[in-house]
C-alpha cells in the first residue's frame, strides 16, 4: 500500500540519518556533568571576561594564589609571597609542576602570562585588572618579581584569577589554536574536547601537584533555557546548576534526587540614582527613596530569605567593610515627609531602568514601593543587548534610575565595587553619569593609592558614612548563590561564585 | 502559488455582482460548522474581554502583594475564590492580567495587522498594475523578505531599536505586509486586462481612481482571510519575541509576554505560563478555525 | 527557457545582496560592537580596535568590501570567538538543516493521511478533530509546546532525553516541536487538492470498478497535491529555518539559530552577517530548486 511504503521508506530515512549524524553517546558513573548558560568564545583564559569561561579556565588552569573554602589565600602555584617594597612584590614559586603536555612549569612561564596581557597590542579583555602591574622580573628560577606602577593594594586578589599559560607551547600552536582545540594548563582537569554549543569535555590530569582529580570527566554543557536545566538536573542529565531563582529552591529542596547548596556572595543589589536630574538632584528625595523599600519583605518574600540587607554598596565580605555604618530601615511615613521636603508634596513621575531579568519581580516590588510613598516609579526591564548597552553608555537623559548587580568580579576589596560605581574615571563607566557626590572621587582614589591596610579601612569607612548620608543610590542587598546540586554528588557552594570542582567528591 | 489557498481571482467580476447574496451564503456556510461556531463564540468572548477589561476584570491588574504572591487557582489546595485563576511572582492576579492581557494582545496584533496591510496592499496594487520596473524591484523586495529567516529580521530590529510596544508592532507589521503584496498583485493581474478595466481606462478614469475603486474591492475577500490569520501570526511572533527576550518590557503585558515570562516558574507555579498560553491558543485556535473555514466559504468551488 | 532560468539565477544573486544590505544597515543602527568587547577601556583603546576591525570606514565602503569578500567565502573574523564567522556559522549548518528537514518531513507525514481522511469524510466529526488537533499545534507558541513536551517525556515519562543533541532520540521532540508548526498549512493544501479531484469521473467509475476506494483516491489525490506541496515546501523551508530558533533554545540544539541570536545580542558584526547571508542563501537555493521542478513537472509554464 502506497502509505506503508511511504511510512516505511521515511522511517528508514530517519534512521539511517540519525545514525550518520548523531554518534551514540554514553555517559559513565564517574563524570560530573554541570550545566552552564553558554560557552565562553575562548578557552584562552586572558582573552575573555566571561564568568561562564572563568568556571571551566579555573578547572583547567592554576594561578600564583588559590583561596580555600573559608576565603582565604593559599599557596597555588606561587608557594610564598612577601612585598619587598610599595610597589615590589616577590613570589616564590613551587617546583615539579607540570603541564598537561608534560613540560614543565618555569618562572618563563609566569613572565610570559603576564605579558601578554598587559602588553595592549594583545588586545586582553582582562587588560584593565592588571594594568596596575608595570613589569615581571625573573629574579631566579623559581622567583618572580611583579613591579607596579603605583601602589597596587588590590594585587593578590587580582592574582587569584590569572592563569599561568605555557609559553613553549602557545609559541607553537598560536594564540587561536590554544584557545580552541590545544589549551594546555597545570589545573586538575585536562582539554578533551569543545563541542561548540553543546560540551566542553575535560579529562582528570594525572600529574596534577595536588593529585588526583574527585571525577574522571568533567563535563559543561551549555544549556540556555532554566527549565530544561532544571529538568536535566531532576533526571540525572547534569548534576550542578547554577544560580537556582529563589523560587525553584524548594522543589529542588524537595525532590528525591537533588538538593540546594546555597551561601551568601558578593553580589550586591541597588538602584543608581541619577543626580544630575530632578527630582533625584535633591538629597531628601534620595534618602526617601530609601526609607521606602521595605527590604526584609522582600528577601524573606521574594528572595526565599537569601539575602542580606546591606547599608551601602560595601559588602560584608569584602575588605573595607565598616559594620558600624547602619543600613536604612523600612519608614514608608518618613519618606512621605522627606519627599515633600525634597519639593514633591504631591508626589513625583520617574522611569527606572534595568537589565537585570533574573530579578525581575525583585524590580517590580521596588517599584511599586516607591509608588506607595509618591514616587510612582515604572519600571522598565531592559533585553541586556545592544539596545541596553547604547542607553546606558549614552547621556541618558533623566534617566532617574537604575536597578542593577555587582559582584566585584569576586575580588574581595570595597575598592572593586566603589570605583565602577561612582568614580568617573573610564573604569567606572557606570558612575560616570550617574553619580555626583563631592569628594568622593577623591576619597576612592586616596583608598587604592596606599598599600597600608589600616590607612584604607579607615578611609573607606569615611565613604561608607559619606556615601549613606548622600546616597547616590538606593542601598538594598547581598544575595546568596543558589546552586542546585545531584544526590550522587557532594559538594559546597563558595562564597566567591567559583565552581572549584576538585572540592566535589561522588558520594556512595 | 499554492492550489487551494485562495478564492479563484477569475471568479471575482460575477462575484462582485452577487456580492450581497454571496455574503450571507458564506455567513450561512460559516455558522453551520460547529467548529467555527465555536471558534467564533470563543473570539467574540475574547474581544468583548479586550473591550470591557477595566469594567470586567475583578482587580487592577498591577497591584502586587508580596504575601499573596503564588496563590494556586482556586480548585487547587490553598486556593482562594477571589483569585480564581491565582496569582503571579508578585502577587498579582492573573485573571485580570488575563483580561488586560487580551486588550493588549489584540491591540498589538491587529495593529502589527494594519502596519502590514497599509504597506503590503499598496504595494501590491502598484505592483500589479503598473508592472514593468516597479514591479520587478517591489517583488525582489518581497524575496528578500522572504528570504530572511523569519524571526532573526524580527529580533535584529528589535535588539537595535530597544523595547517599546511601538517599535513591536513596527517590527511585526514590516515582517508581515509581503503575503498581502503577492495576494494582492496576484489580484489585480488576472484582473487589469478584464474588460470593466478597459473600459474605465478608456473612458479617462485615472489610475489611482481604477485601483481603489475598481480594482480593491475584488481583492477584499482574500485582504480578509489573509488579515485574521494574520492577526493570529502577529500573536504568536510576539510571544517569541518576548520568549528571545526582546519583549516591550512594559508594565501591562501581553499574552505572549506573560507566557514568556512565567516560562521559568512552570514547574513550581503551573498555573503561570499555562493560563495565557490557553489564551493564546484558543484566540489562535479560533482565528485559525474561523479564518479557513470563511476562506471555503468564499471558495465557490468547495460546494 | 534558458531566458526563464538566467533571470531566475539574477533573482537569486540579487536577493542574496538585498539580504546582506538589510542585515548590514540593521547592525550598523544596531549600536556599537566594540563598546561590548571593551566596555572598560579608554576611548584611545577603543578607537585603536575599531580601526583594526576597519569599523571606521564609510558605510559604502564597509558594505563593499563585505560582499567582495564573502563573495570569496570570507566572512571576517568573529568579534568574540576569534575565529573565522563562516567557520562558526558552517560548524552549526549541519545541525540545523538536519532539524528543519526531519520537522519537514514529520509535517508531511501528518498532514497526508489527516488531509485525506479530512477531504474524503468531509463535514464529519472525524474531519473536525482531526483539524483541530493539527492546528491545536500550531496555535500554542513554540517554546511553550516545547517544555510542556520536556515536562512530559523528559521528566514525567522517562522516556526521552531532555535536551542536547547527543543521540538520535535527541531530535525527538524539537522535531516535534517544530513540525507541529508546519502540519496546518501542508494539511490545508492536501485537503483542497483531493477535494478538487474527489468528484472526477474516473475516480467514480474506480469506485464502481470495485478497485479498493482508498487506494484509488490515495494515487490520484496525490498526484494532484504534490505539485502545489513541492510549491510551498520552499517557502515552509525558510518559515521553519526561521522558526528553529526557539526550538534550538529551548532544547540546547547547537544549530545556526541560537548562534545567530546570540551573535545579535553581541553585535557580533561578522556572525550575524555570515549567518543571515548563508541561510537567506539556502532558502532561495531551496526555492530555486522548487521552481525548477515546479516549471519541470508543469509543461504550461514552460510555454510562457
Amino acid at each position: 500500500m502506497v502509505m506503508t511504503r511511504r511510512l516505511v521508506y521515511v522511517v528508514t530515512l530517519v534512521a539511517a540519518l540519525g545514525l550518520a549524524v548523531f554518534p551514540v553517546h554514553a555517559q559513565t558513573k564517574d563524570t560530573l556533568t554541570v550545566s552552564l548558560t553558554s560557552h565562553a568564545p575562548t578557552m584562552d583564559p586572558h582573552m575573555h571576561f566571561e564568568r561562564v569561561g572563568i568556571l571551566v579556565n579555573i578547572n583547567m588552569f592554576d594561578s600564583l594564589l588559590h583561596k580555600n573554602p573559608k576565603l582565604e589565600y593559599e599557596p597555588s602555584l606561587a608557594l610564598s609571597w612577601k612585598p619587598i617594597s610599595d610597589t615590589v612584590w616577590e613570589f616564590k614559586l613551587r617546583r615539579n609542576v607540570k603541564f598537561h603536555n608534560g613540560d614543565p612549569l618555569t618562572a618563563e612561564d609566569v613572565k610570559y602570562s603576564f605579558d601578554r596581557v598587559i602588553d595592549p597590542a594583545k588586545k586582553s579583555p582582562q587588560y584593565g585588572n592588571v594594568r596596575a602591574i608595570k613589569e615581571v622580573k625573573i629574579v631566579a628560577p623559581d622567583t618572580v618579581h611583579l613591579v607596579t606602577d603605583k601602589p597596587f593594594p588590590l594585587l593578590l586578589e587580582r592574582l587569584v584569577f590569572f592563569p599561568i599559560v605555557p609559553k613553549k607551547h602557545i609559541e607553537k600552536v598560536g594564540d587561536q589554536a590554544f584557545g580552541t582545540t590545544a589549551p594546555v594548563g597545570t589545573g586538575p582537569w585536562k582539554f578533551v574536547e569543545w563541542k561548540r554549543d553543546q560540551y566542553i569535555k575535560l579529562e582528570a590530569f594525572d600529574g596534577h601537584w595536588r593529585g588526583k582529580a574527585p571525577f574522571k570527566t568533567l563535563v559543561f554543557r551549555a544549556i540556555p533555557e532554566v527549565a530544561t536545566e532544571v529538568a536535566e538536573l531532576k533526571t540525572g542529565g547534569v548534576d550542578i546548576v547554577r544560580n537556582v531563582s529563589a523560587d525553584i529552591v524548594p522543589e529542588l529542596k524537595n525532590h528525591p534526587q537533588t538538593y540546594i547548596s546555597s551561601v551568601p556572595i558578593l553580589r550586591v543589589h541597588y538602584v543608581m540614582l541619577d543626580m544630575r536630574y530632578p527630582p533625584f538632584d535633591k538629597k531628601a528625595a534620595r534618602q526617601a527613596a530609601n526609607y521606602a523599600i521595605d527590604k526584609q519583605a522582600i528577601i524573606q518574600k521574594l528572595m526565599g530569605g537569601f539575602g542580606s540587607q546591606v547599608a551601602t554598596v560595601v559588602q560584608p565580605l569584602a575588605f573595607g567593610y565598616d559594620a558600624e555604618v547602619t543600613p536604612y530601615p523600612y519608614d514608608p511615613k518618613k519618606a512621605k515627609e522627606l519627599l515633600a521636603q525634597a519639593g514633591y508634596p504631591n508626589g513625583v513621575d520617574v522611569t527606572l531602568h534595568s537589565s537585570f531579568v533574573a530579578f525581575r519581580p525583585v524590580f517590580e516590588a521596588v517599584a511599586q514601593m516607591l509608588t506607595e510613598v509618591g514616587i510612582r516609579a515604572t519600571p522598565k526591564m531592559w533585553d541586556p543587548g545592544p539596545a541596553w548597552n547604547k542607553f546606558l553608555q549614552g547621556e541618558g537623559k533623566a534617566t532617574h534610575g537604575m536597578y542593577g548587580s555587582w559582584g566585584n568580579y569576586s575580588v574581595f576589596d570595597a575598592d572593586a565595587v566603589l570605583h565602577p560605581l561612582y568614580h568617573p574615571e573610564p573604569g567606572g563607566w557606570i558612575g560616570k553619569w550617574y553619580a555626583r557626590v563631592e569628594g568622593l572621587d577623591k576619597l576612592i582614589d586616596e583608598g587604592r593609592s596606599t598599600v597600608d591596610q589600616a590607612k584604607r579601612k579607615r578611609t573607606y569607612s569615611q565613604i561608607q558614612r559619606m556615601i549613606k548620608e548622600e546616597v547616590p543610590s538606593i542601598y538594598l542587598w547581598t544575595q546568596y548563590d543558589m546552586l542546585g546540586i545531584s544526590k550522587k554528588v557532594v559538594y559546597q557552594a563558595r562564597g566567591d561564585e567559583w565552581l572549584w570542582l576538585f572540592d566535589a567528591k561522588p558520594k556512595n | 502559488m499554492a492550489v487551494g489557498t485562495l478564492p479563484r481571482p477569475d471568479l471575482v467580476d460575477t462575484r462582485r455582482a452577487t456580492g450581497a447574496r454571496e455574503g450571507s451564503r458564506a455567513w450561512r456556510k460559516l455558522v453551520r460548522n460547529p467548529s467555527a461556531l465555536a471558534g467564533t463564540l470563543i473570539l467574540l468572548v475574547v474581544i468583548g474581554a479586550a473591550v470591557a477589561a477595566p469594567h470586567v476584570a475583578p482587580h487592577d491588574p498591577a497591584r502586587q502583594s508580596l504575601v499573596r504572591r503564588f496563590t494556586p487557582p482556586v480548585w487547587e489546595k490553598g486556593g482562594n475564590p477571589a483569585y480564581p485563576l491565582g496569582t503571579d511572582q508578585v502577587g498579582r492576579d492573573i485573571l485580570s492580567r488575563l483580561i488586560h492581557g487580551a486588550r493588549i494582545s489584540l491591540a498589538v496584533g491587529v495593529a502589527a495587522v494594519v502596519v502590514s496591510l497599509l504597506v503590503g496592499v499598496s504595494l501590491g496594487l502598484l505592483s500589479g498594475f503598473v508592472g514593468g520596473r516597479i514591479d520587478t524591484v517591489i517583488m525582489t523586495v518581497v524575496d528578500v523578505t522572504l528570504s530572511f529567516p523569519g524571526l532573526l529580521l524580527a529580533l535584529a530590529f528589535v535588539a537595535a531599536l530597544g523595547p517599546s510596544v511601538l517599535t513591536i508592532i513596527l517590527v511585526l507589521g514590516l515582517t508581515g505586509w509581503e503575503r498581502y503584496a503577492r495576494v494582492v498583485r496576484a489580484e489585480v493581474l488576472a484582473l487589469r486586462e478584464k474588460d470593466f478595466v478597459e473600459a474605465a481606462r478608456a473612458m479617462g478614469i485615472g489610475t489611482p481612481r481604477i485601483l481603489c475603486r475598481h480594482l480593491l474591492p475584488n481583492t477584499f475577500s482574500s485582504i480578509i482571510v489573509l488579515s485574521t490569520l494574520q492577526v493570529a501570526q502577529a500573536i504568536l511572533q510576539e510571544s517569541a519575541l518576548s520568549f528571545l527576550g526582546v519583549g516591550s518590557g512594559s508594565a501591562y503585558p501581553t499574552w505572549g509576554q506573560m507566557t514568556a515570562l512565567g516560562r521559568d516558574f512552570v514547574t513550581v507555579a503551573w498555573w503561570l505560563p499555562t493560563f495565557p498560553g490557553l489564551a493564546i491558543l484558543l484566540t489562535v485556535l479560533s482565528i485559525n478555525l474561523v479564518g479557513d473555514r470563511l476562506r471555503d466559504a468564499l471558495d465557490p468551488r468547495a460546494t | 527557457m534558458t531566458a526563464l532560468l538566467i533571470r531566475r539565477l539574477v533573482r537569486v544573486v540579487v536577493v542574496c545582496v538585498g539580504v546582506s544590505l538589510v542585515t548590514f544597515l540593521i547592525l550598523q543602527v544596531s549600536g556599537d560592537p566594540v563598546s561590548l568587547i571593551m566596555p572598560e577601556a579608554p576611548e584611545a583603546d577603543r578607537a585603536v580596535l575599531r580601526k583594526a576591525l576597519g569599523l571606521d570606514q564609510p558605510l559604502a565602503v564597509q558594505f563593499v568590501r563585505f560582499v567582495a569578500s564573502s563573495v570569496r567565502g570570507d566572512f571576517g573574523q568573529s568579534f568574540f570567538h576569534r575565529e573565522p564567522a563562516a567557520k562558526l556559522v558552517l560548524e552549526r549548518m549541519p545541525t540545523t538543516l538536519t532539524l528543519t528537514l526531519l520537522a519537514m518531513v514529520l509535517a508531511t507525514a501528518v498532514a497526508l493521511p489527516v488531509g485525506i481522511v479530512s477531504a474524503v469524510r468531509r463535514n464529519s466529526a472525524l474531519d473536525h478533530v482531526a483539524t483541530v488537533t493539527v492546528f491545536l499545534g500550531q496555535s500554542m507558541p513554540a517554546f511553550l509546546t516545547g517544555i510542556m513536551l520536556i515536562l512530559l517525556f523528559g521528566v514525567y515519562w522517562r522516556v526521552l532525553p531532555v535536551s542536547g543533541w547527543a543521540t538520535w532520540t535527541s531530535a525527538v521532540l524539537p522535531t516535534i516541536t517544530l513540525g507541529t508548526f508546519s502540519a496546518p498549512l501542508l494539511l490545508r493544501i492536501v485537503r483542497s487538492s483531493m477535494l478538487e479531484v474527489i468528484n472526477l469521473d474516473y475516480v467514480r467509475t474506480a469506485r464502481a470498478k470495485g478497485v479498493t476506494e482508498w487506494l484509488v483516491i490515495c494515487r490520484h489525490a496525490l498526484r494532484n497535491a504534490a505539485l502545489p506541496l513541492v510549491t510551498v515546501a520552499g517557502l515552509q523551508f525558510g518559515l521553519l529555518l526561521g522558526g528553529a530558533v526557539i526550538t534550538e533554545s529551548v532544547f540546547a540544539v547547537p544549530g545556526v539559530g541560537r548562534l545567530i541570536v546570540g551573535a545579535i545580542r553581541q553585535l557580533d558584526f561578522p556572525v550575524v552577517q555570515a549567518g543571515v547571508f548563508m541561510l537567506a542563501m539556502i532558502v532561495v537555493a531551496v526555492n530555486f530548486a522548487v521552481d525548477l521542478l515546479y516549471i519541470f513537472l508543469n509543461p504550461q509554464i514552460r510555454l510562457r
